[in-house]
């Protein structure tokens, strides 16, 4: 040991000493701005990280025919989503991500991005209803992407692929517009009603969603569960339409297009509406595929997603000379004894107005025009009446509103008038007489929905009362399985004179007994069993030259054939309104379809029920069997 | 035996014990309900043999290792280059030897023969005899491992190498201000250029540069999570085995590299008090002994072990804080480990009997 270096060393090493305690204390310095300064902040992350809150999605309520048939159910279908806290914000794990689950990197980017600006809500579904091919990618995906989870959420199924599909509509995720409109009433990823009664009746199906408080570890794997709130399903509801009947009204409807519509006298519920060509809501609850674009919605002549009841305009043709002979009674231009000759045509203000029946009628009294559907004799009423008087009369009796029928997107009748004239044809306001003589025999610019006509023929065949068509039946009592009756839109009276409903009853009887309707064999026997009521309606869609001409045109030039009516003829129960469109005559193509109605009806359906729609029954209220794989 | 006892220095011991119990409680938590939930008793195995090597070590006189240190340098030098060949490639770098069933890491006991054989070598004559070639030389005995080291690759263990060269300064001296000026410039310069005027990606070629192995994204997720556990831990901790971060395996690594994360989450600022100070006591004793020790050799090499036990303190325990970069350097008694373990306890071993031979004298 070198004695003189002691000293120097020794200094050296306290210099190393006061090193290393400062050290320590710049660590501990370090460790407390951490801890102490910076707690709060940390544990918030921690926690976040930790306890997640998920939302259970509640189950939405089972949509049931009159009688209790499913017509909507629920199953279990998985899909493959991000938890709102987990969205990763790396565009290149967007883009890996994309790339392993098959889709397009730019829309997930966007649907990440609107999905980030919105508010609270669901998980983001990237892939839905996972097949079981679908589930084996999802678990290979998800070991590379932990954040990913697969869950478990209830699925509508629609019966009867489309036999309702236009009443039932669908549902889907909701829009984010009409989340931005009502932020307090939707939510992300809340899935809402979109057409149909899903969206009419959304606040009476959707039940309220539930959520849990849950420890998570680092893989998202559920640790533990701090508690609850369970999603409450929602209730059942009964529609008060007839699955049978409408199953008949979609076999009758065939291949043509058209709308038939079926109501209950009592209290006006809609007991069938058939929208044809119709749609099977099934294929809109995926993401837009292929087939669905290519089946509804390229292009197509027919557009089957018009709900056709409530949103086809149609001439009601010689439908619509009820009201003409009912417009003129009331005004007293005319009685059930006014006799009118028909010669096949007459001339109003210089131009010819001709009869269906080119060789002519002869002298016919109301009941029998009506029953003859005499063109002449309503020109002649109708020449006699004001365009507005006619207005007046549709307005009294409810055609010129509304029905308020409870499904989206109805359509209003059109009647002329005056005012009508000068707001729809600024360039040309004036009202000239002789569009009346048209409007007489239902024509010009005349529009009724198929909806509206059959309110009017309820209204007539109820001695005058207005009935508010309506499909919400009331909802099933859980406990019983019963249905708890909802009151139901009151019928509005209508001030109209028995005595000129008589004459009416009369005539529209007369149609299926000895007139227009009388002609066709099948509806004789049908009558024959059931005695019904009922106008012909045969609605121009082009004017020809002659009937020759007319023979040779393309389909989508030809007539729409309707009938509307009630039945049975002296106890009305049920009200229809048929239209068949580009069928030729009312009689040979509208009637025979009502007759099916009434012949089922009022026959077949007390003799044997129709089996119920395919598909299997699954209570969504009990527990499922096992994960269901989606067909 | 009893005379072996007698011969501990007591409060080095007794720091030791302190350290060893906080370290095997944060290895129970961290492996309970994992795959590694036996680490505790492992790493207890690993510390009894430390503590019976430095029973060992207390009554044998430090020169009779001064006396094997070169052919254990040469030894030393040799299992670097052989490990490069045959050793066991894990995460991209080729550090260990596969010896039954049991990895080795040479690189470990190499530090610390490398400061035992420089010790030596500097340390056997008076301070102002050795010249200035012969510094130069010794600085190369600590490079030239260290460059072996570095082809593995691993930065964090090659750097570890560095407070060997203390020893320089303590011989030659080096004015407490010169010292201060240095640490300055290096830690503000390198701060300022590290924040300031490289580019991220700059930043990201000198890491790749540096360490090939690295995986900045990869990293920086497990140090943010280690800050979140430590920062949640608060002034009193979670609780033992109640570290959300921990025990949901948010924290990555938590049985080596983030260890202390484990304690600082589950026991707080209090519990990092307790750790810090008795890692700085350790410190003050382990300068003790270099100031008691007789030759100048002991006392280089207590020097150079504080200033490696240091370094480790500094770089784990800031870089799970996310002060300091993220370089994987072990922190003594909290990471699991053999090599590691038998390493720092054979260096305290040796101080030990340093600091037994200054009272005997």
């Amino acid at each position: 040991m070198d004695p003189r270096q002691r000293p120097l060393l020794r200094r050296r090493l306290e210099v190393l000493r006061a090193f290393t305690w400062s050290l320590v204390a710049v660590l501990i310095l370090v460790y407390a701005l951490l801890q102490i300064v910076r707690h709060a902040e940390f544990k918030q992350i921690a926690m976040q990280q930790a306890v997640k809150v998920r939302p259970i999605a509640a189950p939405r309520g089972l949509v049931l025919d009159r009688s209790g048939q499913r017509l909507v159910d629920n199953r279990r279908a998985l899909h493959l989503v991000i938890q709102r806290e987990d969205l990763p914000s790396k565009p290149e794990v967007m883009s890996q991500l994309a790339a392993a689950l098959e889709l397009d990197p730019a829309a997930l980017a966007r649907k990440i991005q609107s999905y980030r600006l919105a508010g609270k809500g669901r998980p983001l579904v990237l892939k839905e209803n996972l097949d079981e091919a679908g589930i084996a990618v999802a678990e290979r995906v998800r070991s590379r992407f932990p954040f990913l989870s697969v869950e478990v959420a209830p699925r509508r199924v629609y019966l009867g692929d489309e036999l309702a599909g236009h009443i039932l509509g669908y549902v889907g995720e909701v829009d984010e517009p009409l989340m931005k409109a009502k932020p307090d009433l939707f939510h992300l990823g809340e899935t809402i009603g979109k057409e149909g009664f899903e969206a009419s009746g959304n606040d009476k199906l959707k039940g309220v969603d539930g959520q849990k408080r849950i420890l998570v570890d680092q893989l998202g794997t559920e640790v533990a569960n701090f508690g609850q709130v369970d999603a409450t399903a929602g209730r059942s509801i009964y529609l008060t339409l007839d699955a049978g009947l409408q199953k008949i009204a979609q076999e009758a409807m065939g291949e043509e297009a058209g709308a038939v519509v079926v109501l209950d006298l009592r209290d006006g519920g809609v007991l069938a509406m058939y929208s044809s060509p119709s749609y099977d809501p099934n294929l809109f609850l995926n993401r837009l595929s292929q087939d669905m674009v290519d089946k509804y919605l390229a292009n197509n002549l027919t557009r089957p997603m018009v709900n056709r009841p409530i949103q086809g305009i149609y001439a009601p043709g010689s439908t619509f000379k009820l009201l003409i002979a009912l417009a003129a009674l009331e005004k007293g231009i005319a009685t059930p004894q006014t006799a009118i000759f028909c010669g096949g045509k007459k001339n109003y203000y210089g131009r010819d107005f001709r009869c269906d029946k080119a060789s002519g009628h002869g002298t016919l009294s109301m009941v029998q025009a009506i029953a003859q559907s005499c063109d002449v004799y309503f020109y002649e009423l109708a020449s006699r009446l004001d365009i507005d008087d006619i207005h007046a009369t549709a307005e009294k009796y409810g055609l010129t509103e509304r029905t308020g029928i409870d499904l989206p997107q109805e359509k209003r009748t059109r009647i002329p008038s005056r005012a009508w004239k000068k707001k729809a044809a600024p360039r040309d306001p004036k009202w000239y007489a002789g569009e009346t003589i048209s409007v007489g025999i239902g024509q010009g610019a005349v529009g009724v929905t198929p909806i509206g006509l059959a309110r009017f023929y309820a209204l007539l065949a109820t001695k005058g009362k207005l009935l508010t068509p309506h499909l919400f039946y009331g909802f099933r009592n859980d406990q019983s399985n019963q249905l708890e009756a909802a009151a139901y839109p009151p019928p509005k009276d209508t001030p109209l004179d028995p005595k000129h409903w008589a004459t009416l009853d009369e005539g529209l009887a007369e149609v299926v007994q000895n007139g227009t309707a009388a002609a066709n064999p099948f509806i004789r026997e049908i009558a024959k069993l059931v005695p019904f009521s009922g106008k012909t309606g045969t609605a121009q869609v082009a004017t020809f030259v002659d009937k020759a001409h007319y023979a040779r045109q393309a389909k989508f030039l030809k007539d729409h054939a309707l009938f509307a009516g009630y039945a049975p003829r002296d106890k009305p129960q049920i009200a229809y309104a048929v239209v068949v469109e580009n069928a030729g005559f009312g009689s040979t193509a509208a009637a025979p379809v009502a007759a099916k109605l009434v012949k089922y009806w009022f026959v077949d359906r007390l003799k044997n029920p129709l089996p119920p729609p395919r598909g299997k029954l699954v209570d969504p209220f009990l527990p499922p069997p096992a994960p269901a794989v989606p067909e | 035996m009893k005379e072996r006892f007698r011969a501990l220095d007591k409060r080095l011991l007794w720091v030791l014990l302190m350290l060893i119990a906080l370290g095997t409680l944060t290895l129970y938590s961290a492996g309970r309900n994992t795959s590694q939930a036996n680490i505790w008793l492992k790493q207890s195995l690993w510390n009894g043999l430390g503590l019976g090597l430095i029973l060992l070590l207390a009554t044998t006189d430090p020169r009779r290792l001064f006396r094997y240190s070169f052919p254990a340098y040469l030894l030393g030098l040799l299992a670097l280059m052989a490990v490069l060949v045959v050793g066991k490639k894990i995460g991209g770098s080729t550090r260990w030897f596969v010896i039954a069933g049991q990895t080795f890491q040479p690189s470990e006991l190499m530090k610390w023969v490398t400061l035992l054989y420089l010790s030596q070598r500097l340390g056997s004559r008076p301070a102002e005899t050795v010249g200035r070639l012969e510094l130069l030389g010794a600085v190369g005995l600590v490079v030239f491992p260290m460059l072996l080291i570095q082809r593995q690759p691993d930065l964090g263990m090659a750097l570890s190498f560095l407070p060997i060269l203390l020893i320089i300064p303590l011989m030659k001296g080096l004015k407490a201000r010169w010292i201060i000026a240095l640490i300055l410039f290096i830690s503000v310069g390198g701060f300022t250029a590290w924040k300031f005027v490289l580019k991220p990606y700059q930043k990201q070629r000198v890491m790749i540069f540096l360490d090939p192995s690295s995986d900045l994204q990869g990293k920086g997720y497990q140090v943010n999570q280690s800050r979140i556990a430590i920062g949640s831990g608060g002034l009193i901790g979670k609780g033992f085995t109640s570290g959300s971060q921990t025990q949901l395996n948010f924290l990555p690594v938590k049985t080596t590299d983030f260890a202390f994360s484990v304690w600082a989450e589950e026991r707080g600022f209090i519990g990092v008090l307790l750790a810090l100070g008795l890692f700085g006591l350790l410190l003050d004793r382990i300068i003790d002994a270099a100031r008691a020790a007789h030759t100048n050799a002991e006392a280089y090499f207590c020097a150079g072990a504080a200033g490696i036990f240091a370094l480790h303190l500094l770089v784990n325990v800031g870089m799970v804080a996310g002060a300091l970069p993220n370089k994987g350097m072990v922190l003594p008694f909290f990471s699991a480990g053999g090599s590691s373990t038998l390493s720092f306890f054979l260096a305290l071993g040796l101080i030990m009997g340093s600091l037994h031979r200054s009272r005997v004298k």
